[in-house]
């Protein structure tokens, strides 16, 4: 790092991300432990905590939130609704992220985890199978 | 003729059905649970969709996730295989509801069947012979003492959702009975749901012999000859061969129009498997229905010369009865046996685990039903049956002399499994004479009589 000058490092790999960042106080990377994805259980799974922002250097955990059923994924609760969460919206254990459609029944699929949605991962409208993850948390 | 089928099964049945279906140039849509990802019948049906967790209540059991993924798979035509949903009216009702065809008979068929005191009504309505026993459900333990006493020790008690060698309770003596009584409906209630049981005579070192019965949707019904399934440890069968050693021409005719018979008054339709048992001076008694297509399967098929899950996949789409189907006749001898992740020497303990190498035997007159490969891990959540191995020969002592030679060749490490047990049933002289009864296996094992051991074969690892 020094030797490149970089104040800033990030790096996001398998559901866990890295920031490093030069400061004072700068001396071991702090890796927080990575999210076990593709977990059969409903919602995201827990990761590491991160670690308080006043150390220098910092590591978010990601988390997925995962299909609990068959069906058809939809990003929005009609054509013309706007869709329950994007990229950059905080959510709740009880926050509604999207709706899975099996056998004409909508069904609301709660986030149940809480963060701020990172990614979406599955395609409006197309079908989704048990355990398929739909969204990454940090 | 269908385009796409879905199959609501796993390990070997359904690479069966995928066998079959590939060969129709119909699609297939394979549903597995999480424990099942490198199953090879996932990696040959041309779609997959996983539906749960590993535990059955939790993926093949899933109605709602099969309907699922059957609407999303587009699907016009599920087969349901043997065990799991095969033989629920209530998942048949679902997919009529969602104008999908169940490759198997109707909800109602499948229902008057499958209660099986209501299926033993059902023979004796048509005047098929049945194991003497109670009328109907016995309620009460002095009734099912006075009913015993008429029909004589000793007596088997059986729950009526039962099957499939389950929740069965024999008493030998009065005392005996009500705590056999008490404890086969608290079984039936915790296996089944259903407490309701019934009595039967119980016919002392039976041989179990089976009809394989196929209908159309045009009212055409044939049987395809007997399979003699007698060998059995636990209720549970090991070994079936077809034809049956102690068969004739005349109780063929007898046995095959009485399963014809019963099949066409309840309206069935595809295939079905009518259970008898024989006694030693060659009566038949019906036992009970099996409405789907069965394990043993295989055997029927190599001495008719016919597929009969091919057979299934036309009748479901509406067609007759195919000419060589209905006009089959017995050729050869042919004998199937379980190969399962077991341990025969330690009390047939399931071993799952990896399958460090697997070599299966080839050449003429050998047939492997199988959906296991080198480094294959069989999941501990199902059942243990890992292959089928079916030899064909011109007698029944060819078939048995060919089952022997490849068993030897069968080279499976990493786990154990029954192969030892087989190898050494083929060496048995009552096996080889033909003379056994129900009972034989256990009599062996609890006297030691079977040899274990295998001669190992240095195939490089």
């Amino acid at each position: 790092m020094k030797k490149h000058d970089l104040s800033v490092f990030e790096i996001e790999k398998e559901g866990f991300r890295l920031k490093l960042q030069r400061g004072a106080s700068a001396s071991q990377p702090t890796v927080a432990a990575p999210a076990a994805s593709g977990s059969p259980a409903k919602g995201a799974v827990a990761g590491a905590e991160p670690p308080p922002a006043a150390k220098a250097i910092e590591s978010v955990p990601m988390k997925e939130i995962v299909s609990p059923m068959v069906g058809t994924f939809y990003r929005a609760a009609s054509p013309d609704a706007p869709a329950f969460v994007e990229v950059g919206k905080p959510v709740t254990e009880d926050t509604v992220v999207c709706i899975i459609e099996a056998m004409k029944v909508m069904n609301e699929i709660k986030a149940e985890t809480s963060g701020v949605i990172a990614e979406v991962l599955a395609d409006n409208g197309k079908p989704v199978q048990f355990g398929q993850a739909l969204f990454r948390v940090r | 003729m269908f385009q796409k089928v879905l199959i609501a099964n796993r390990g070997e049945i359904a690479l069966r059905v995928i066998r079959a279906c590939n060969e129709l140039g119909i699609r297939t849509l394979a549903v597995y649970s999480e424990a099942d990802v490198d199953s090879l019948h996932v990696q040959l049906a041309d779609e997959a969709i996983c539906i749960g967790a590993a535990p059955s209540l939790e993926s093949y059991l899933k109605i709602d996730r099969i309907m699922s993924a059957a609407e999303i798979g587009d699907v016009d035509a599920i087969h349901p295989g043997y065990g799991f949903l095969a033989e629920n009216p209530h998942f048949v009702e679902v997919c009529e509801s969602c104008n999908i065809k169940f490759i198997g008979p109707s909800a109602r068929a499948m229902q008057s069947m499958g209660d099986k005191n209501a299926a033993r009504a059902a023979a004796r309505k048509v005047g098929v012979p049945v194991t003497p026993g109670s009328d109907g459900i016995v309620e009460t333990e002095d009734e099912a003492i006075k009913i015993a006493k008429k029909l004589g020790y000793p007596v088997m008690i059986k729950a009526s959702a039962g099957g499939g060698g389950r929740g069965m309770r024999a008493a030998h003596n009065e005392p005996s009975l009500k705590s056999a009584f008490h404890s086969a409906r608290h079984e039936a209630q915790k296996a089944f749901g259903n407490d309701q049981v019934y009595l039967e005579k119980l016919i002392v070192n039976p041989r179990h012999i089976e009809f394989q019965v196929m209908a159309d949707s045009h009212g055409h019904i044939v049987h395809l000859g007997e399979r003699d399934c007698s060998i059995q440890r636990r209720n549970q069968k090991v070994i079936e061969e077809c034809p049956s050693a102690v068969m004739t021409p005349s109780l063929r005719k007898k046995m095959g129009n009485a399963a014809v018979k019963l099949a066409k008054s309840v309206g069935y339709e595809n295939a079905g498997t009518i259970e008898f048992l024989v006694d030693q001076d060659r009566h038949f008694y019906f036992m009970e229905m099996n409405t789907r297509i069965q394990v043993e399967h295989t055997v029927t098929e190599e001495v008719y010369g016919c597929d009969l899950v091919k057979e299934q996949i036309r009748i479901a789409a509406g067609q007759p009865l195919s000419p060589h189907v209905a006009r089959a006749q017995p050729r050869l001898h042919a004998i199937e046996c379980r190969i399962n992740a077991e341990d025969a020497a330690n009390n047939f303990q399931a071993t799952p685990g990896r399958i460090d190498f697997y070599y299966a035997p080839g050449g003429r007159g050998v047939r492997i039903d199988s959906h296991v490969y080198t480094g294959y891990t069989v999941p501990p959540y199902y059942d243990s049956l890992i292959a089928k191995i079916i030899t064909i020969g011109s007698t029944r002592i060819n078939a048995i002399d060919r089952m022997r030679r490849a068993l030897d060749e069968y080279y499976i490490t990493g786990i154990k499994t029954t192969v030892p047990f087989h190898a050494a049933m083929m060496r048995n002289g009552d096996f080889r004479d033909g003379n056994y009864d129900t009972g034989l296996i256990d009599r062996l094992m609890s006297a030691g009589k079977l040899n274990l051991s295998t001669r190992p074969l240095r195939l490089h690892e």
